[in-house]
């Protein structure tokens, strides 16, 4: 977890302050420019946090290019390595980087590991209903409520919002726990990071979808459930998070996602199959350079995640050698 | 409760009816059992009311223009949006505790109850929500005041606010502000000009890259063949450079053309204001529809209503699936299940011929029956992951390979496309097919064929003019069940083709027109996609009332044009027979 929020806080502080206001992008992002003779398909297979996003892309890179086809599908990001292995999809969006055992496989079939482009940064929020009156809660807290190993340390269950510091009608109330579905890249993220690679407790209700998490969420009072922060609505609140119990928590927004405050800030990836000794066709090349363009990335915005800056987006584009 | 001398005797009369009735009994009479199914009935018949009416209401009011709300606040703070709905809540100590003794009195006075408001805000871009939640004590006052504009716009979802100029041709024209119908003039203006860009970009370069991806892909072909570097190849890729500098030309000019035309678009511009003052510059031609949402009249407001409703049937969707049409699902679901009916109908009636006129009836027919009745029982999903298995991978994967190789490693039919997903859904249906033929093969009398073969036809000529016309009608219900299966069924298609996006329609203008491998869009799965993958949720909600009020109305027309056809083909036979 430490490791990946310095990463994160590093890459993004690195060249350019971060961005002063949460919804502003990168003002050295560049504007997309269209090439001539760009056509073909693009089939994208993966994550269901990435599913707007991707379709947002595809959206805003079929205006530029009326004639490519882009088909998109969602159903967690454990489906994309098996689509990139048997060459049905092109692009694979994941909520979470691949596994050893994932890369292997690409590796056995292509001869050469995956590309990951990192689109965009996503604060995986803890949601609440929106009368929940809690304001800040622990790593340790959060593993507390939804593990039943509890490796992040503490040695008593939180069954109650009352185990967690709220007084009144909450006090005795059962927290009642929403999570992802395990094909999910969320699942896999939350359960490295905020359980401390723990179990969840059988009592987690999943939900194949992260729209899905919030409007359960929503409809129940005395619930908790994580989820992208793109997915929130009116009816849910996330949670302030700390690292450790007794630090300031900082909230769920673009700011404390970049200095890595937050602790469950965390990138977006999308795999791309790119051999590295061939030059990357046209279409792949040209929808990688959308998503670090200012349009691009304004569609980020429009998803209700946060864009990386031109610093990530110069890094990534020279590693695949288009700029 | 006192009882009565009248009680008394109502009882002793009623004890003595009982008596009377149980004479004869009850169980043959038949009483409770009529009132068990007629009450059963109608419970059903109440649930699908129910449900039907409440997926009409919903649907048919969700493009209902609706008022702007202005609510002020006791700190100030002023919200302007669409009243959305309203709930009950319990206030916690700590927001009690931040209010005035006289509300805090009246929250206490209704049992700790408090009420408030979800008002749709729109200028997504601005406030970074969509929705806000009012609790109704913080208001100070509500009002509708003229001049609120509802402004839906191709990106960012609605903005509500007021108009603060238009800009034409650069010229600031501060007369329009107010002047609804010379905006309007200018907002079609420019809409037209935006239609005629994407005309430009989607259909003229379109042409062009799909010339030059064919040739590209001609050249691979060969390459593959004839193998690289032979003497057919560098010709080949001789003439696809001359195309390509040909090509390229055409795709400069046309390029220049919508390039000027944007120009000149960016020029139009309309100025908005939210309530709090920030404003906001867009292209004219990027608001979709605007009005005064309180000063229309009724006339106004059916206006609108007809506009978004022919916008829902008859666009594409934007803004990943949440706004615009759904032309691209109607047209998907329509398609695929046209496909359907068109492989399940012959394979349905010829099995189930067979196994009724031709098959030695023993044991192993009857064990094929029984599987077939089986099938019919299987979860749908189980079917899909075959069609993905069995079709996708494994036939699609060797048409592919046998005549797409130049595509590859992009598969052409090695993946889900409306194809696979119509054989998938036809394999599921085709139980109720066989079944339902079966059954009308069954039920024409034994004396019919029995003549027929006496007069000397052949066993097909009985089938063919006797057997078949007379069982039509059975065998049409059967078609008729299996389409209305097949086009309400999501599960299995989510495998095998369906896709959240998909930009082109399986039928369009190029060779060979039908493309069955192009992945499509459904209903039933964009219900699934708004109410439960989009982004807002909130915002999701209604639409999926009106794709489900959509997709009801689909699958019932379709159904009636199969009874009408069933009829008419009832009555031709009826009439042919003697």
């Amino acid at each position: 977890m430490v490791r990946n929020s310095t990463i994160l806080a590093a890459a993004v502080a690195a060249a350019i302050a971060a961005p002063a206001s949460a919804q502003t992008l990168d003002p050295a992002l560049k504007d997309y420019k269209q090439v001539s003779g760009v056509s073909g398909s693009i089939k994208s297979i993966g994550s269901d946090t990435l599913n707007n996003l991707m379709t947002l892309w595809a959206e805003g890179f079929n205006k530029m290019y009326p004639n490519v086809k882009v088909e998109i599908e969602g159903k967690g990001s454990s489906t994309a390595p098996p689509a990139m292995v048997a060459g049905t999809a092109q692009f694979g969006p994941m909520s979470r980087p691949m596994k050893s055992a994932e890369i292997d496989a690409f590796e056995k079939k292509y001869g050469y590991k995956p590309s990951a482009i990192r689109g965009a940064v996503d604060a995986l929020a803890v949601f609440v209903h929106k009368d929940n009156p809690i304001q800040c809660l622990s790593l340790q807290q959060v593993d507390a409520v939804f593990s039943k190993t509890r490796k992040g340390g503490t040695n008593k269950d939180a069954a109650t919002w009352g185990d967690l510091g709220l007084t009144g009608e909450w006090a005795s109330k059962p927290i009642s726990l929403y999570g992802r579905n395990s094909a999910s890249g969320t699942y896999g993220y939350f359960k490295e990071v905020a359980l401390f690679n723990g179990d969840y407790k059988d009592s987690v209700k999943e939900q194949p979808g992260s729209s899905t998490v919030v409007q359960a969420v929503a409809s129940d009072k005395f619930a908790i459930g994580y989820s992208g922060i793109g997915y929130a609505t009116a009816d849910v609140r996330p949670v302030p998070l700390s690292s450790k119990t007794g630090e300031k928590c900082a909230p769920a927004n673009a700011a404390a996602a970049y200095s890595g405050d937050y602790p469950l800030a965390r990138f977006l990836y999308i795999y791309v199959n790119v051999n590295p000794n061939q030059p990357l066709d046209p279409v792949r090349g040209e929808f990688i350079k959308y998503v670090y363009s200012k349009q691009g990335q304004e569609a980020v915005l429009k998803d209700g995640y946060f864009p990386v800056t031109q610093a990530i987006a110069q890094e990534d584009l020279s590693a695949k050698k288009l700029m | 409760m006192t009882s009565t001398p009248f009680d008394t005797v109502a009882a002793k009369g009623r004890a003595q009816s009982s008596t009377r009735v149980r004479t004869t009994d009850m169980k043959a009479v038949g009483e409770p059992n009529l009132w068990a199914f007629g009450g059963a009935l109608a419970f059903g018949c109440v649930m699908i009311l129910g449900f039907l009416l409440l997926v009409f209401w919903n649907g048919v009011t969700t493009f209902w223009p609706k008022p702007l709300i202005v609510v002020t606040q006791a700190d100030g703070a002023r919200v302007a949006g669409e009243p959305f709905r309203a709930e009950a809540f319990r206030p916690g100590p700590e927001v009690l505790a931040t209010l005035d003794p006289a509300t805090r009195k009246v929250i206490a006075d209704d049992g700790g109850l408090a009420s408030r408001s979800l008002y749709r805000i729109g200028n997504y871009d601005i406030y970074n929500e969509d929705f806000r939640w009012v609790s109704d004590f913080s208001v100070t006052d509500t009002a509708t005041p003229s001049g609120m504009m509802f402004i839906e716009r191709l990106e960012w979802g609605p903005f509500i606010g007021r108009i603060q100029g238009v800009t034409i041709d650069d010229q600031e024209r501060p007369a329009l502000v107010g002047d609804r119908a010379g905006l309007a003039a200018a907002h079609d203006a420019a809409r037209a000009r935006w239609r005629q860009i994407r005309h430009i970009e989607r259909n003229l370069i379109g042409d062009i890259n799909h010339r030059l991806e064919s040739e590209r892909l001609a050249v691979r072909r060969i390459a593959i063949r004839q193998g690289e570097g032979t003497p057919e190849h560098t010709a080949a890729l001789q003439r696809f450079a001359e195309t390509e500098k040909v090509l390229q030309a055409e795709y400069a000019k046309l390029a220049a053309d919508a390039q000027a035309l944007k120009a000149e678009d960016a020029r139009t511009r309309i100025t908005l204001a939210e309530i709090g003052g920030a404003e906001k510059t867009i292209n004219l031609s990027s608001v979709v529809r605007m009005y005064p949402a309180n000063d229309l009249d009724l006339m106004g407001k059916l206006a609108v209503y007809a506009s978004r409703w022919w916008e829902f049937v008859s666009d594409e969707p934007r803004e990943a699936n949440t706004e615009g049409g759904v032309l691209p699902a109607i047209f998907g679901t329509f398609v695929m299940t046209l496909l359907l009916v068109v492989v399940v109908a012959p394979f349905g009636v010829i099995t189930a011929l067979y196994l009724r006129e031709y098959a030695k009836q023993g044991r192993l027919v009857a064990i094929v029956r029984i599987s077939v009745n089986n099938l019919a029982g299987v979860p749908s999903i189980v079917y899909g992951v075959f069609g993905l298995g069995f079709f996708a991978y494994v036939l699609g994967g060797s048409i592919d390979g046998l005549f797409f190789p130049e595509r590859l490693p992009n598969p052409t039919f090695g993946t889900g496309g409306i194809l696979w997903a119509s054989l998938t859904l036809a394999l599921l249906t085709v139980p109720v097919v066989i079944v339902a033929t079966e059954e009308a093969l069954a039920a024409v009398p034994r004396s019919m064929r029995e003549g027929s073969l006496a007069c000397g036809a052949s066993k097909w000529q009985t089938i063919r003019n006797i057997v078949l016309p007379r069982a039509m009608p059975g065998i049409m219900t059967g078609v008729i069940l299996a389409m209305a299966r097949g086009a309400g069924e999501v599960a299995p298609l989510m495998l095998v083709g369906v896709v959240k996006l998909a930009p082109e329609l399986p039928l369009d203008g190029y060779f060979p027109f039908f493309h069955l491998e192009r992945s499509f869009m459904h209903l039933g799965f964009h219900i699934f996609d708004v109410g439960f993958q989009s982004r807002n949720s909130e915002a999701g909600k209604p639409m999926v009332f009106v794709t489900t009020l959509l997709l009801i109305g689909l699958i019932f027309i379709m159904n009636i044009s199969a009874i009408v056809i069933r009829n008419r083909l009832k009555r031709k036979f009826a009439g042919s027979q003697f």
